[in-house]
């Protein structure tokens, strides 16, 4: 068995940073191909995707919770969070790569890759030399350098364990604020209940979830709860059928399900800010959405630093984001051959972006200068 | 005789609605309309609008639009202003219908033309009082331009309507939110 990546708080900290701008890598893709969706076609694809999203936001906001209870600070905002699309993601030996797509086959195939169970073949095997060159593929380690998970499920599986490890040698590991933890009263009706993380049992759970929600780890295409994995969503895509329980994971028994193909706006894939006409009313608009969603990652920072109340605030900005990404993907690209306009994300570096500086002391709203 | 030109209807919608082009193509329904406005008027009223239309454009150009593209040229506000009303609405044939443009996109809405208009001009059966699509009252620019949202759609989130309307600053006219 491979040493142990992870040997202090300090390491497990640089881990769950690097999970939660993981977990948020996966919503701009998943959002991309949901609003392609023309209005009122496609309801079915429309809704195995919209719930899955909802459940990456809830997977954002437990690993937050992670990192809270052990005295990390969360920050949206840092440089990279976002990452330059097309992205890279692990799939075993290989990586693949993740595209901001219209609703397509070739969108559904990466969904199912992002979610696709990965269990390496032996312990040795979790880890992997990153490729040279290129792109980072968004589960790499850390700590050691040059290092990527054979998947999301060892990366997480790698977490657990340091947990583990780092909380035998320091009983004050669960030293964080509890009036940072985001609960059930700021977070619901969003893919789950949320995990108030306050001890090594808490911490494990809500890390565990994450990888069951996604891959249905060790539990089937459903989990204890009824629930389908994200994987065998997507599958549902891609076989036309939907599960019942006790199915086979290759033939689905349940109702027929159709997508309409065509019923998408055909966006670019993974457009970029370059490729709208200078000056143009339609750069402007993907640069306001831009500015907008830093803004809005700016919020949740806040949110996840003290001001769990500043979630209602951002559900608020969800449903502007929305109009102004159904804005844009309606809109053609000029230049591009009948290909329509998408966000970006490529974020602009903000003023004033430091949690700190917004993080209530000792309880009191006075903010902090550090 | 041509289609009307989906084009030369969007620099009109622009020109009539003051939305820019990109909002226009924003609310999904920019061909709708046209293909709605060709059903309530026929093509002939149309062609005649965008023509008008058009012409105005050339008139607000001044100099510069003798040389045939307006592309690019910025047309004096004033002149087109008073071109608009000129050839459009103080006509008889056309005046209605491009007022009724006008409610199309803020409303979503195709309302009747005036009784006037339709001894005149003809009736239609697609020129009755309906709705284009599920999701043209939504996408009403109305609601945008007062910064709320449509009654009973497009949700807001839970509590926005706490919070005062984010009108963006081009329709405030100097006033502080």
């Amino acid at each position: 068995m491979t040493a142990s990546t992870i040997d202090s708080r300090d390491d497990l900290i640089s881990y769950l940073h690097v999970a939660m701008a993981l977990e948020h890598a996966t919503i701009p893709p998943y959002l991309t191909a949901y609003y392609s969706i023309h209005s009122t076609t496609n309801s079915d694809a429309a809704h195995i995707i919209r719930v899955v999203a909802v459940e990456e936001m809830l997977h954002l906001t437990l690993v937050a919770n992670v990192l809270n209870a052990i005295g990390g600070r969360p920050d949206l905002t840092r440089p990279g969070f976002v990452p330059s699309y097309p992205a890279r993601l692990p799939d075993g030996e290989d990586d693949f790569t993740v595209d901001l797509r219209p609703l397509s086959p070739e969108a559904v195939e990466t969904f199912c890759k992002i979610e696709r169970p990965g269990r390496a073949p032996s312990a040795d095997a979790r880890l992997l030399r990153a490729p040279d060159g290129g792109r980072p593929v968004l589960a790499f380690s850390p700590t050691a350098e040059g290092m990527r998970f054979y998947s999301i499920g060892e990366f997480y599986a790698e977490i657990i364990e340091g947990l583990e490890k780092v909380a035998a040698g320091d009983p004050k590991l669960f030293s964080g604020d509890p009036a940072l933890q985001v609960g059930p009263e700021y977070f619901y009706s969003g893919g789950g209940s949320v995990t108030v993380v306050s001890d090594l049992d808490s911490a494990c759970r809500a890390l565990r979830f994450i990888a069951a929600q996604g891959e249905g780890l060790d539990s089937g295409i459903h989990d204890a709860d009824g629930e389908l994995a994200h994987y065998y969503r997507f599958r549902q895509l891609q076989l036309g059928r939907y599960y019942q329980v006790g199915d086979d994971p290759d033939a689905p028994s349940g109702p027929p399900l159709g997508v309409s193909w065509d019923e998408v706006y055909p966006v670019k894939v993974s457009a970029r800010l370059a490729d709208f006409p200078a000056g143009s009313e339609l750069a402007r608009a993907a640069r306001d959405f831009n500015a907008a969603y830093g803004a809005f990652l700016a919020l949740l920072t806040r949110a996840f630093n003290g001001q769990p109340g500043l979630l209602q605030d951002a559900v608020c900005d969800m449903f502007r984001l929305r109009d102004g990404f159904n804005q844009l993907v309606r809109n053609p690209l000029p230049g591009s051959d009948g290909l329509h306009a998408a966000p970006t994300f490529e974020i602009p570096a903000a003023a004033g972006s430091d949690p700190g500086a917004s993080r209530p002391a000792g309880g009191t709203a006075r903010a902090v200068i550090r | 005789m041509t289609a009307p030109s989906f084009e030369e209807f969007l620099r009109l919608s622009v020109d009539l609605t003051a939305f820019g082009e990109t909002e226009l193509l924003g609310t999904g329904l920019a061909r709708q309309y046209l293909a709605k406005v060709r059903a309530a008027c026929g093509d002939e009223i149309v062609t005649a609008l965008l023509d008008a239309h058009r012409a105005a454009r050339t008139e607000a150009a001044g100099d510069a639009g003798d040389a045939g593209s307006l592309d690019g040229i910025l047309l004096d506000r004033v002149l087109l202003d008073r071109a608009l009303r000129h050839r459009i609405f103080s006509d008889d044939r056309l005046g209605p219908v491009a007022r009724n443009v006008i409610k199309l996109w803020y409303a979503g809405m195709w309302y009747a033309l005036p009784p006037e208009w339709t001894d005149r001009y003809g009736a239609r059966a697609a020129g009755e009082a309906s709705t284009v699509t599920a999701a043209s009252y939504q996408e009403g620019l109305l609601w945008r331009a007062i910064g709320a949202n449509p009654p009973g759609a497009k949700g807001p989130g839970y509590g926005s309507w706490a919070q005062p309307p984010r009108i963006e600053d081009r329709y405030l006219n100097g006033a502080t939110k």
